[in-house]
Formats: C-alpha cells, structure tokens, sequence
C-alpha cells in the first residue's frame, strides 16, 4: 500500500538552487515556457549553497590573446591528466556562452578596465588572466541577479525542502520523482517529475576543518549512492590553505580567508612564530594550494602550532593601511570577529572546500537514469584530481544551462509521470523516522568524531593504514549513528533531526571517499599518499568509480579516454610542451 | 546532552519560542572570546535545548539568512560578534522583525522577495546573449551611482529596521527599491522608465519618511535611503518631463 503522504507532480524537478539550478530552471522556462518547474531547496532559494560564496571569480577565455584550447589546458594539466576531456572542452567553450549571458541577460554587472571593458584577474595555476569577478563578491551578484530573474518568471519554489530519496520507478524504466521532507512542517512529501535535475552541490563538511555553507552535507552525492549510481574521482577533496581557525564552537572556524592574501606577499608562521613554507617549497608561500595545505599539515603534525592548533597568517610587513585598502571585505570580516588581519597575526589552518568527485554523467547531463540529469558539484569528471579557482562557477553555470536546454525538449519527446516505486518511499521514510524511535543521544558528538577521524586520516595526508582505520571506524560510527536517537518534540523545523540525517549523508560519502582513496595507489592533484608519494605513468591514468552494492561500497578503475590531448601534448598552438601549470 | 559547564563567566540569553504566540525562554550559555550571535543560538540548540529553530547558511555575511533581531535591532548574526552587543552579558533574540514567523527564531521571508518581483526588480536585456560586453568605465556616474548599492545580500536587516514596512505593508521595502535603483543607473537596461515606474506609485519611493534606518542597519553598510531619494528625485522629473 502507498504509504500515506501528500503527492505533487511537477513536469521538471530541478534539486539546488545554486549556479547549476537557477539557471537550469531559467533555460528551461525559456525552451518551453509552459513547463511546469519546481526548484526545491534545502536552504532559501538563491541564499543557500555555494555558488553564492565565491569570491574570486569565472574563469573565461574572452581576450583575443587568450583561447579556450589554453584554458582547456591549464584546466588538464591541473587536473593532472585525470579529466573527462569532453567535458572539460565543453567547460571551457560554454564558459565563454554563459559569462557573457550573465552580464548581458542575467544582469551581472562584471568588474570594468578603466576603458569600460571586462576586467579579467590573475589567478593561480592559469597562463592568461582571465578571471572575470565582481570585486570579491561575484558569487554574490551572480545568485543574487539569477535569483531575480527567477522570482520574477512563472517558476515554482519549495524552499527548505530536503531531498531524502531519489525515487526510481516501479518498473525501474527511470526516475519517478524525489522523496522529500518539509522542513517548515516536518511533514514527507513526493514531488512526481517527469524530469529531475541533481544539483544540489558537494561540500566536504565531514572534515573538521570546512569552508562550504552549514547546510551542505553531500546529500545529493549519497541520493545517488542508494539509487546505484556510479561516482568517480571521490579521493579528489580540495584544501584551500587559509581557512580561518577562531577556535572551537564557534561556526567562523573553517571559513576561507581568500587566496590573495598568500599571492600578495603574505607570510605563514609556525607557532614558533618564524615562516616555514620555504622549507618545503622554493615559492614559499606562493606555492598552489595543494603543497601549501600539505607543508601546513606537517607543521603542523610536527606540533608547531599556535594555542588553537593551527599556524598564522601575517600581513602586518605589507604594510596595514595597504592590506585594508586591497583585502577590504577580509579585513572587515576579521575584525567584526575580533581578529586584526591588517596588523595583527591570525590563526589559520587548511580547510576542506570542494570536491571534484561526484556523480557520472553524459556532456548532455544526463546520468544512468532516465529522467535524472546532473550538473555542478555534484558531478565528477569536469575538474579531474583538482580543480582551478574560477572553474567552480563555469562548472555550475555551464552545466546548469545545458541542463535547462536538454530536459525541456527531453521531457516533451520522453517525459511522463512514472509510478513510483513505493518500496524505496517506504524504507526512506523508515530510515528517517530511525532516530525518533531510539533514546534521545548525541548526534553533535559522532559528527565531531567523523570530522576528527576524517581530517586525521583520509584528509591531506594519506597512507592505506589510515584509510583501512579511517573505514572500520565509519562503519562503526554509522552503527552508533543507528543507536542515537532525537528527542521527538515536534518535527518542524527541527534542526536536530536534520543534523542526523546530514550526518547520516556525511557517513556514506565519507566511506565512498576512503574507499576511493585505499584504492588509488599514487599521488595526483588533491590526492596524497604518503605511501605512494609518485603520480603514476600519466599515459595509463585511471580514475576510480566508486558504487553502493548491498549496502557496501565498491570500487573499480576505468582507463581516461584522452580524446582530445594525450599526456605530453598540447593544444595551444606555438607552444611546445605546455609548461606545468598547477592546480589552484 | 552535556550539560553547559558552570564555572566561568556566562551569557543570560533570552530566546523567543513560539510562532506568533510564544514568549521568552532564558538559557545560560559560556562565554567566549571567540563567539557571535549565531555561536551562541548554535549553543543552545546543540547543547541546551535541541528542540530550538533558526536559520543560517554560509557563516560568512554572504547568504543573508541569518539575520535576527538582537536585543532589539535587526543583526546579521553570523558576524555580530557577542561583545559588540551584550549589555550586561544579556542578550535578547527574537525573530526578524516585519515578517512571519515559522517558528522560534526563523522568519519566512517570502514576504519580503516578494517585494523585489512587486518592484519589478529584476535586469531586462537589451542586447542579445552572445554580444560582446557594453562598454562602461568604472568612472562613469551611473556605474558609480549603481555600484555604491549594488552589494546588497538580501539579508532582510533594512526591512525589518524600517518603521514604514511596519505601518504600510504593501510599501516595496528599502531593499527591492534598492535595487530599482541600481537598474535605473544601468546603462546595458532595456526598458529604465519601466523601472521607474513601477517604484514611482504610493507603495513606492514616495512612501520612505527618510528615517535613515536602513542606512543605520544595513551590515553592508549601503545606503538605501540616499537610493531611494535618487528615485524620488528621478521620478518628479519624469513625470514633469511627461515621460512617466
């Protein structure tokens, strides 16, 4: 029997309302204005996820010096060999489509040169500038016009509303709609579609270190997992170096301070309050991202560290009134904290901030489902083993779009409402209902252990004993997670249980991540073994796929196809071996 | 649960609980030297009281989902920092001021993104997708005019400052008018009287008293109200010029 719940059908549900949602839902309204589109959110639409908190910029190849073949190739070599090409070409070729829709039909007002064009910045791991931003707000002008533009058209919002299940059809023939919980009511609701777009982002908060939105915990990743869905390259979770350390409770931990501060000639220090970068990088601090975060983990391991176990940053020597002047939006934020960026020292430590990891799918978006389309970071393949500042945003954008253009013409040739299969909404909703029916506990604490237990051992620095710990301790915390229950007081908008079920995402990725990790026996981008400190013979690179099979995780490597540049080539006319560039 | 610890100096919190009916409930939470607003609600959710709702996302200033009123003024409270605002070590939360309440702490803000697609806030095209980027020097006044209220985050803090959002309800708000401003110094706009027009009636610009607290509010430190007095001042002379 149907289990006895509200039922509503959508022609297309688009999961995120981040780069790759919005403007999912805005293609698609304009490809069939009559469609009927829901975009439900697990936050407000437009102020939750992470598209909004990009700071730096979008990377785009708009200058006449500049090609998207140079682009594509700093986004390869970056991600060390291990891209899907195809995707990474239409990365690059539709980044230049979708910035110049944002600023001329979306309304992103883009930073100017002092002639009035488009002003495109330095950023690491790239040989051209070519980031367009909007000071060091961008992913604020970009959500907040799509946003605008969305409200203002006949589209259909469900805001906190969290996906619990994605919903196959009985038959099996495709997906059917997506199980969700009413975060206002508490109430379980099935959103019928003929079509549903996964884009809910990634976010690896399992680290105790974090910098992505509270609200990310990978749920869309593990919706994937239980459906039976391949996911690749999840060893690949990006540290940015400078994550803000303001110490324990405080939600402020974690949160990036930019990667400028470190281009401009700002100093890491040890506790001992002496610099040590140059120690493992003849760039100092200017190194990328990865050998950074990597040196920082060392320090301090070697237990250099400042009162609340982190490192310093230092900017003082640059002069205070120069650093108000050109980190304003850092400086204030610090302060308002009570920390003194521009003269002071402030404690910092690496923080986990993206995963390039995530779900297979096609360069029309659409995934093993029929009816199930993905984009943004919930995907994998467009990054490879690591991912370069300013492609995040192309990565969502680009992808999103396409996403709007395929499914509307998609769900007109081959859409239709399918049964549901009543067997996944009867035991997800058990599975949710799991810790109203055990004795109140601590679901804070298990996540302060996986966070420990994952920044210790599957974090920057990795060796198989640690992954092989790091694994039996998640089966075991994913028991323990069984046994703890929440105080049922009412369920709406109850942020204890919703903590539980984050946590019970962050658990399954978590294993999908290590398992992953074990599994690959080289050092590659994000990915460090200790162990196996070397990148391995680019020709015959391998990136691993990862899928959920009565109840465990499993692995297998598949060979990268280099379709369109082999290992020792490039693209770019003139240039000769291209030389390295690294991945920021 | 762990219990709070009790020894060292503590906050007295008082948190509204409830929807439209409630009443204050008094919790007492450590005191830290690193610690905001939202830490401290964190805190009682986590370690007090699990049953307690509210709202945050990105913990930096950029979503604009956190905002609460703070011993009575509108606060982004991911970054109020506790002793910028505990009087005696008290602190007083409530729900964002103007708007419904969902429960507790969390406001439904519909109400107020309601107002921007009221304002017809949004960009129109005027060029096509693929054209090359309208030529505008940062010096030019009207980029200059739209980029000083362009950073806006959505948070709410101006609305449920103002006095008129409370007395009128169907008047368009600091922010949506905020925006209409930015829109009508955007030279790339297809339709800038449009613009004008819908923020010229008597739910429109017209309505704000200039009571400045929106400016005095505003965490990003924007000025609506000098926003505002540009439409005012733009609208009379479209409408003398016959062109509204």
């Amino acid at each position: 029997m149907a289990a006895a719940i509200e039922r509503l059908a959508t022609d297309v549900l688009i999961l995120g309302s981040g780069g790759a949602g919005l403007f999912a839902a805005l293609h698609a309204h304009k490809a069939a204005p009559a469609l009927d589109i829901t975009v439900a959110v697990k936050g407000l639409l437009g102020k939750c996820g992470c598209t909004r908190m990009v700071q730096g910029g979008y990377n785009v190849a708009l200058s006449p010096e500049d090609s998207v073949e140079r682009h594509f190739m700093d986004t390869i070599q970056g991600g060390s060999w291990l891209n899907h090409q195809e995707l990474a070409w239409i990365l690059v070729v539709g980044a230049v489509e979708r910035v110049l829709e944002l600023e001329n039909e979306i309304g992103c007002f883009f930073d100017r040169n002092p002639d009035g064009t488009i002003h495109q910045k330095a950023f690491a791991g790239q040989s051209f500038d070519r980031t367009v931003h909007k000071g060091d707000l961008t992913g604020i002008e970009i959500i907040g016009r799509l946003a605008e533009q969305v409200w203002a058209r006949r589209i259909g919002r469900l805001e906190e509303h969290r996906a619990v299940a994605l919903v196959p059809a009985a038959d099996r023939s495709g997906i059917a709609g997506v199980l969700m919980i009413d975060m206002r009511s508490g109430a379980f609701r099935l959103i019928q579609a003929k079509a549903v777009l996964l884009a809910t982002g990634g976010g690896p908060t399992m680290y105790r270190y974090h910098t992505p939105s509270g609200e990310k915990t990978c749920d869309g990743m593990a919706m994937a997992l239980r459906l039976g869905l391949g996911l690749r390259d999840m060893e690949m979770v990006q540290f940015h170096p400078t994550g803000l350390l303001a110490g324990p409770e405080t939600r402020m931990t974690g949160t990036v301070l930019e990667e400028g501060l470190r281009g401009a000639g700002g100093y890491l220090l040890g506790g001992d309050r002496e610099r040590f970068m140059h120690r493992y990088d003849s760039r100092g601090e200017r190194a990328t991202r990865d050998i950074v975060s990597r040196a920082m983990f060392e320090e301090m391991r070697r237990g250099n560290v400042t009162p609340n176990g982190g490192l310093y940053v230092q900017m003082g020597h640059l002069g205070p009134e120069t650093v108000r002047r050109l980190f304003k939006g850092m400086v204030d934020r610090c302060a308002d904290c009570g920390f003194d960026l521009a003269g002071g020292l402030v404690e910092v430590v690496p923080t986990a901030h993206y995963m390039m990891g995530g779900v297979i799918f096609a360069a029309d978006t659409s995934t093993a489902v029929p009816g199930l389309f993905a984009a943004g970071e919930d995907t994998g393949g467009v990054h490879g083993a690591n991912r370069l500042g300013g492609n995040g945003v192309a990565n969502s954008t680009v992808f999103g779009g396409i996403a709007g253009d395929v499914m509307a013409p998609w769900v007109a040739r081959e859409g239709r409402i399918r049964d549901p299969d009543e067997t996944v909404i009867d035991e997800t909703i058990e599975r949710c209902l799991v810790p109203f029916r055990r004795p109140a506990g601590d679901a804070n604490a298990l996540r302060d252990r996986l966070a420990e237990l994952m920044w210790e051992e599957v974090g920057i620095s990795r060796t198989a004993a640690g992954i092989r710990r790091a694994l039996a301790r998640l089966d075991g915390l994913a028991e323990e997670l069984g046994r703890t229950g929440v105080a049922e007081a009412e369920r709406a908008f109850n942020l204890t249980w919703h903590d539980w079920l984050n946590l019970e995402s962050l658990i399954l990725v978590s294993r999908a991540i290590a398992t992953a990790a074990l599994a690959r026996e080289n050092s590659r981008g994000a990915h460090y073994r200790e162990d196996f400190p070397q990148p391995g013979d680019l020709a015959t690179s391998a990136y691993t796929v990862v899928s959920l099979r009565d109840g465990r995780i499993e692995v297998e490597a598949q060979p990268v196809a280099f379709t369109r540049v082999r290992p020792g080539e490039t693209l770019v006319a003139g240039a000769g071996v291209p030389r390295a560039a690294a991945a920021s | 649960m762990s219990e709070p610890r009790a020894n060292g100096p503590e906050l007295s919190v008082e948190v509204w609980r409830g929807r439209a009916e409630g009443r204050f409930q008094t919790y007492r939470v450590p005191l830290r030297p690193s610690q905001t607003v939202l830490d401290v609600v964190t805190y009682v959710q986590r370690r007090i009281d699990p049953t307690l709702s509210y709202r945050f996302a990105c913990r930096v200033g950029m979503c604009g989902s956190c905002a609460m009123m703070v011993n009575g003024a509108p606060r982004w409270t991911c970054r109020t920092h506790v002793a910028r605002v505990a009087k005696d070590r008290r602190l007083r939360l409530a729900p964002l001021r103007n708007l419904p309440v969902i429960k507790d702490l969390a406001a439904d803000m519909t109400p107020f993104f309601d107002k921007w697609r009221e304002a017809e806030a949004r960009f129109l095209p005027s060029s096509p997708r693929a054209a090359a980027t309208a030529r505008i020097p940062p010096a030019d006044p009207e980029r200059a005019a739209a980029d000083a209220a362009i950073e806006c985050i959505g948070c709410g803090v101006c609305h449920a400052a103002c006095d008129v959002v409370a007395w009128q309800p169907d008047y368009l708000g600091p922010a949506a008018l905020n925006r209409a401003w930015t829109l009508v110094n955007d030279a790339r706009d297809a339709d800038r009287r449009a613009h004008l027009a819908a923020v010229a009636g008597d739910a429109g610009c017209h309505a704000c008293h200039s009571h400045q607290s929106c400016a005095t509010f505003c965490p990003k430190g924007l000025n609506p109200t000098a926003s505002i007095a540009g439409l005012k001042r733009a609208s009379a002379l479209a409408l003398l010029a016959g062109r509204l």
